[in-house]
């Protein structure tokens, strides 16, 4: 019963996730079209000629709305287009290049951030107001407050540089070149979710439920474990749905500093460029990367709190 | 011999505002197969009283005195020896059963765990034991209904539920703290019921903790009636009923509707409100809302005690009864 | 290693629980009196390095600044495309490391006498990566499909000289028309518009690169990846990884093969230049393509042997709106401006890395060319100063009523302090009130371009090829970027002359006195120009400074460490 509400839930979501799409689809379109400058503009000047062919090449010299319904008619076959700028690949191409490293040092992150900072988050709602809940909060509220482009060239500067036992950047799939990356990118993450769990955890403790538990002379570490900690992680739950979506498609600046060859730059590049494909490319990727995303952290909040009942339409 | 022994208990919080003297030198007992009720307005702190021996007090709490179960103090104990005890041999249910079950387990969970924790119990014994134990809080359809969560009960199912907890490992005494009051009128009386007639069979101590006096009439075997922190009044359910001696209770009496009265006998609610906790009074708590007070009452008033274990803290003398304590004088330092 | 090293590698190594924590240093995080030095370099008697100073890994890491857009020669337009394409392939002529023009593919050429064909005599050993021979056929075939409108190629601009170039571009030709010729199979001939001197340099650029015919007719726009793309150069494509590395690899079909020292080329991409010292550092590159701006001070005192300057063919002026209002028929004010900026403090307090203060458009160094210096340009600043002040005066400005215009520029942190130091001098010199503007590039470019709201906008010109005339151009009436506004009748009659003139002396006089012309117009405020900037692994040699900043890899070479203990060859 329970389950098909689901589905039924799960289906309506998916099918929703389409106008959505063909509005972002839309106003991106526009917009970066609207943006002066085109993506042959540069400061050295192409003789008429040669911009004619190249307008005529990716159809530049159509009317707008004509592009569009091109472009619509495009996509739909699951087909970017060339990129303007890099011309020897395809957006497709690109973003099957970007996307897996984005995804794995951002996914990295997140596990790493979701495992410490309910870890760290845990402890310190334990011990509140304790010379441990302090430090660690404080430890976390510095991690959030430091931008990471200060705290990806310190690691460098410390670990690649001075110590030079990993890379300084650059990128081959080892071990070694995602360490200073996911750790950059989890650190304010992981502060996050502390403080998030934390405070949950602290108004759980609180419950009256808990106090059952305690009731029952069930030992402390069960009660965390089996009767605190799944409600306090809901709201890490529901915040994790667009932090996931935001590690994984690419942070421009990680990737900049640790010349990571992610997704994240190429958006800003696209953009930079007037790279007309490429920029559309990326957000309609980054569209449904995130609608899914949140759809999948709706289905796993529902999992988890069996209040939630979607077997009403 | 007495099953649990308080005495002396004192329960303060450290609040911003300052120290709050929740229970001062509360001393009872209760024997085994005893009913003791404990009556008080709301705030008179006999709620964090049973929650100060149960462990269960907030962060900011502190207890102090005796609590002697089988001669062992619960306040002194250790983490361990203490979850040996709750849930096994004293089991507590509580005023809000909507709050009280975890919203996020099933109801199968919250019980097999206490008998699988407590008594080894593998999955599927500690499964058809509470199953049992939802028959015999008459839920209907217990093997389907134990699936459930807590949120597709009603409220007096949940109460129900809690008290099945609660009896799942047979405790020698179990604790209901206002196990009512937060329920539909028609199903208070069900659970009251309830919870007596298991007591019967089972023959565990209870100790009831309500605000109201007249639901406890048919049940309790003695009455402690606590004012400000502290017991005022200790006696039989017919002394307490039909001989009260203290202010307080006479005036807890006279604002419940009895049968033995006239019916058009208006209630009378006692005017005026408890003491602030935060600055307690030198003499006697109830004073300000005392019909009968006299100039006496500024100081501390004497406790009264019998020999069959009436006791009551007042200037008027009790029948029968010997002063404990003398009356303090006024210090006059402030 | 120091004790102290240990502890704090320790101390890393458990913060971030890494399981092996590599004891090796790079060579270029130590201190500089613990680094590895080059052994001195020994030449045999034919000039080349003695094999005994060698260091036995002959690799480079080059770092190349962004990812390039592409590796198909003839669309390659960037400079961090044609440093690898210099390295893959080779035209018919070629550059030596300092620069200067070589034979390439061709061996030798004739020049007519009206210096509009070229006679090419091509090698005759010459072979394609995959071994197939290479001949002028080659040639002709990949010009054309370089100027073919098919192929849609931004960098065709550069061989607009070729005769018909321009209608073939259009469509009216077919590319059969263009200016070539095969004589037989070694020979062939290129036909011009007009005389170009710097022809034959465009001819070294990666446009007129030759493409393996059967390379692109088999693989399409796929040719230039990993395992597809067919070369001539010195250099072959081993594996294109995107943003990450390009590998070459020596080719040993090359026709000088033997020569070839470095076995392996690594371009590695960066979009920042931090990034890139810091790999640089760690010893992950020996080669950057850029030095951060802010950075002199501190490298030049910690990495004086591996800093390296060398002038570059770039000018950064600022350019005057000449069709609004208050420079419209208004060169007192402009030369007032152009004289209230005190160069040498910019170059020596702003820019830092040794940039050449400049008061003319063409830099110095371009082909033996020497710029127009205007008679200021000898006067001390506070001449200069005095001069500025009578002239803002005669323009009608005063303390009372005073100049207020706007500085616009691309969006950089660089620009930025030199639009906000050229503000000050400009009020403290005059008391002119300045706003400075920062745009977006292609929104900057485009506000140049409409000339409606700029008045005082950063400019500047990296040349393509080794001319003043570059420069020159984009002052023309007309011209595509000429946003100043500027349109001087004798100006572009001396510019045609230019075009058709065939003595290389008469040639550069005529430019001279287009760039005199041009700079007693005050079209722009020359500032500076521009210099490269690098950090350089000490034990690579074979390259050299050139004011074009290429520097191809087929020259290089490594030389052993001088000690052996701290050597960082295995890197």
């Amino acid at each position: 019963m329970r389950q098909e509400g689901l589905l039924r839930h799960a289906t309506t979501r998916l099918l929703g996730l389409v106008p959505t799409l063909l509005i972002l689809i839309t106003i991106a379109f526009f917009l970066i079209r609207m943006a002066p400058g085109g993506p042959f503009d540069g400061e050295k000047v192409l003789p008429p000629e040669i911009r004619a062919n190249l307008d005529a090449n990716y159809h530049l010299d159509e009317p707008l709305l004509q592009q569009y319904f091109r472009y619509l008619g495009q996509i739909i076959t699951g087909d970017f287009g060339p990129s303007f700028q890099y011309k020897d690949w395809t957006v497709n191409e690109l973003i099957a290049q970007g996307f897996p490293v984005s995804a794995t040092i951002g996914g990295l992150a997140m596990l790493l951030a979701f495992v410490l900072g309910t870890l760290i988050g845990t402890l310190a709602a334990l011990r509140q107001n304790s010379a441990v809940d302090y430090s660690v909060m404080g430890v976390a509220m510095l991690g959030i407050s430091i931008p990471n482009f200060v705290v990806a060239p310190l690691l460098i500067l410390v670990v690649a540089v001075y110590a030079g036992w990993l890379p300084a950047g650059g990128w081959d799939w080892s071990w070694q070149r995602m360490v200073l990356p996911v750790i950059t990118l989890a650190l304010p993450v992981i502060a996050y979710i502390a403080r998030l769990t934390r405070g949950s955890m602290i108004e759980v403790l609180h419950s009256n439920y808990i106090r059952t538990a305690r009731a029952k002379g069930l030992p402390e570490l069960l009660v965390i474990r089996r009767h605190a900690l799944k409600p306090a992680i809901l709201p890490v739950i529901s915040y994790m749905g667009p932090a996931t979506a935001a590690l994984i498609t690419g942070s421009v600046v990680i990737e900049r500093i640790y010349s990571i060859p992610g997704l994240g730059s190429y958006f800003v590049q696209g953009a930079l460029n007037r790279d007309y494909t490429l920029v559309m490319g990326v957000v309609v990727f980054y569209g449904v990367v995130i609608v899914v995303l949140n759809f999948i952290v709706d289905l796993l909040y529902a999992w988890l709190n069996p209040r939630i009942r979607y077997d009403v339409t | 011999m007495a099953l649990l022994r308080v005495s002396n208990l004192e329960v303060d919080f450290d609040t911003p505002e300052g120290l709050v003297k929740a229970v001062n030198g509360m001393n009872f007992e209760v024997a085994e197969g005893e009913t003791l009720a404990i009556v008080g307005e709301s705030g008179s702190g006999k709620s964090q009283m049973v929650l100060s021996f149960m462990g269960l007090l907030a962060e900011n709490g502190h207890a102090r005195g005796e609590a002697l179960f089988h001669d062992k103090d619960l306040l002194k104990m250790n983490p361990r020896d203490l979850n040996r005890i709750r849930g096994k041999h004293i089991a507590m249910i509580f005023q809000d059963p909507m709050t009280s079950l975890n919203p996020f387990l099933t109801i199968e969970k919250q019980m097999a765990e206490v008998v699988m924790h407590h008594q080894g119990l593998g999955r599927e014994e500690a499964r058809s034991h509470a199953v049992e134990m939802l028959r015999a809080v008459r839920i209907p359809d217990p093997e389907e209904r134990i699936k459930q969560y807590p949120h597709e009960y009603s409220g007096g199912m949940r109460q129900r539920v809690m008290i099945a907890i609660g009896l799942l490992c047979e405790p020698e005494l179990l604790i209901a703290d206002e196990p009512s009051t937060a329920l539909d009128v028609t199903v208070q009386a069900q659970i009251i019921e309830l919870v007596s007639e298991l007591r019967k069979q089972t023959h565990m101590a209870l100790i009831l903790i309500t605000h109201d006096l007249a639901a406890v009439a048919e049940i309790a075997d003695r009455i402690v009636v606590m004012y400000a922190g502290e017991a005022v009044e200790t006696g039989s359910v017919d002394d307490i009923f039909y001989r009260p001696q203290h202010p307080y209770t006479r005036g807890l009496l006279a604002s419940v509707p009895r049968l033995d009265r006239e019916s058009d006998d208006e209630l009378q609610a006692i005017p005026g409100n408890p003491p602030n906790l935060l600055d307690l009074p030198v003499g006697c708590r109830f004073r300000d809302r005392c019909v009968e007070a006299v100039e006496q009452c500024r100081q501390r008033p004497p406790l009264w005690v019998t020999q069959d274990g009436r006791s009551s803290r007042c200037v008027l003398p009790v029948e029968g009864g010997e002063i404990l304590e003398e009356p303090a004088a006024v210090e006059q330092t402030a | 290693m120091t004790p102290t090293l240990h502890i704090k590698q320790l101390l890393v190594c458990s913060l971030l629980g890494l399981v092996a924590c590599s004891d090796q240093e790079s060579d270029f995080g130590r201190p500089l009196e613990q680094r590895s030095h080059p052994v001195d370099l020994v030449l045999l008697e034919d000039g080349r390095p003695d094999p005994s100073v060698l260091a036995a890994d002959q690799v480079v890491r080059r770092g190349n600044g962004e990812e390039p857009e592409t590796l198909d020669p003839h669309h390659a337009l960037g400079v961090p495309a044609s440093h690898i394409l210099r390295d893959l392939f080779e035209g018919l002529t070629a550059e030596s490391p300092d620069g200067e023009l070589i034979p390439g593919a061709a061996l030798r050429w004739n020049i007519s006498r009206d210096a509009r064909t070229y006679t090419f005599y091509l090698r005759r050993d010459m072979t394609w990566s995959n071994g197939d021979p290479l001949n002028a056929e080659d040639f002709v075939y990949s010009l054309q499909r370089a100027l073919d409108p098919a192929t849609a190629s931004s960098a065709a601009r550069i061989l607009l000289p070729i005769q018909n170039a321009r209608e073939v571009l259009a469509g009216e030709l077919p590319v059969e028309e263009l200016g070539f010729s095969l004589l037989d199979e070694f020979t062939m001939q290129i036909t011009l518009t007009g005389p170009t001197p710097y022809f034959l340099g465009l001819l070294a650029s990666p446009v007129a690169y030759p493409v393996n015919r059967k390379n692109v007719e088999e693989f399409g726009d796929q040719f230039s990846k990993t395992g597809n793309l067919v070369s001539n150069g010195a250099y072959v494509l081993k594996e294109w990884k995107p943003r990450v590395s390009i590998e070459l690899e020596k080719d040993p079909n090359f026709r000088e093969a033997g020569q070839v020292l470095m076995e392996r080329v690594f371009y590695i991409p960066s979009e920042d230049a931090s990034t890139e010292v810091k790999q640089f550092r760690s010893g992950e590159l020996d080669w950057t393509n850029e030095v951060p701006n802010n950075q002199f001070k501190w490298l030049q005192k910690h990495y004086p042997d591996e800093l390296v300057t060398s002038p570059w063919m770039g000018s950064y002026f600022l350019g005057f709106n000449l069709t609004q209002e208050p420079f419209i028929d208004n060169p007192s004010l402009r030369m007032a401006l152009t004289l209230a900026i005190d160069r040498q403090i910019i170059t020596d307090k702003v820019t830092q890395f040794g940039e050449q203060p400049s008061f003319a458009l063409v830099p110095p160094g371009i082909d033996g060319y020497v710029p127009f210096s205007p008679e200021y340009a000898d006067w001390t600043q506070e001449e200069r100063d005095h001069e500025a002040l009578r002239l803002y005066e005669q323009a009608g400005y005063s303390d009372e009523n005073p100049l207020r215009i706007e500085i616009r520029f691309n969006t950089s942190d660089n620009n930025k302090k030199i639009a906000l130091a050229i503000a000050s001098m400009w009020k403290q010199a005059l008391g002119v009130n300045v706003t400075l503007v920062n745009e977006e590039f292609r929104v900057f470019l485009q506000n140049r371009e409409q000339k409606v709201i700029t008045q005082v906008f950063r400019a500047g010109w990296i040349s393509d090829y080794n001319d003043p005339y570059s420069f020159l151009e984009l002052f023309r009436t007309g011209h595509g970027r000429n946003d100043y506004g500027y349109s001087n009748p004798s100006f572009d009659a001396l510019l045609d002359e230019v075009g058709t003139e065939r003595v290389r002396a008469r040639r550069e006089r005529l430019m001279f006195e287009a760039e005199r012309v041009l700079m007693s117009d005050h079209v722009i405020v020359p500032v500076f120009t521009y210099v490269t900037k690098r950090l350089v692994n000490p034990r690579l040699k074979g390259w050299q400074n050139n004011v074009m900043d290429h520097h191809p890899s087929r020259f290089m070479f490594m030389l052993k460490s001088r000690n052996p203990d701290i050597q960082g060859e295995q890197q």
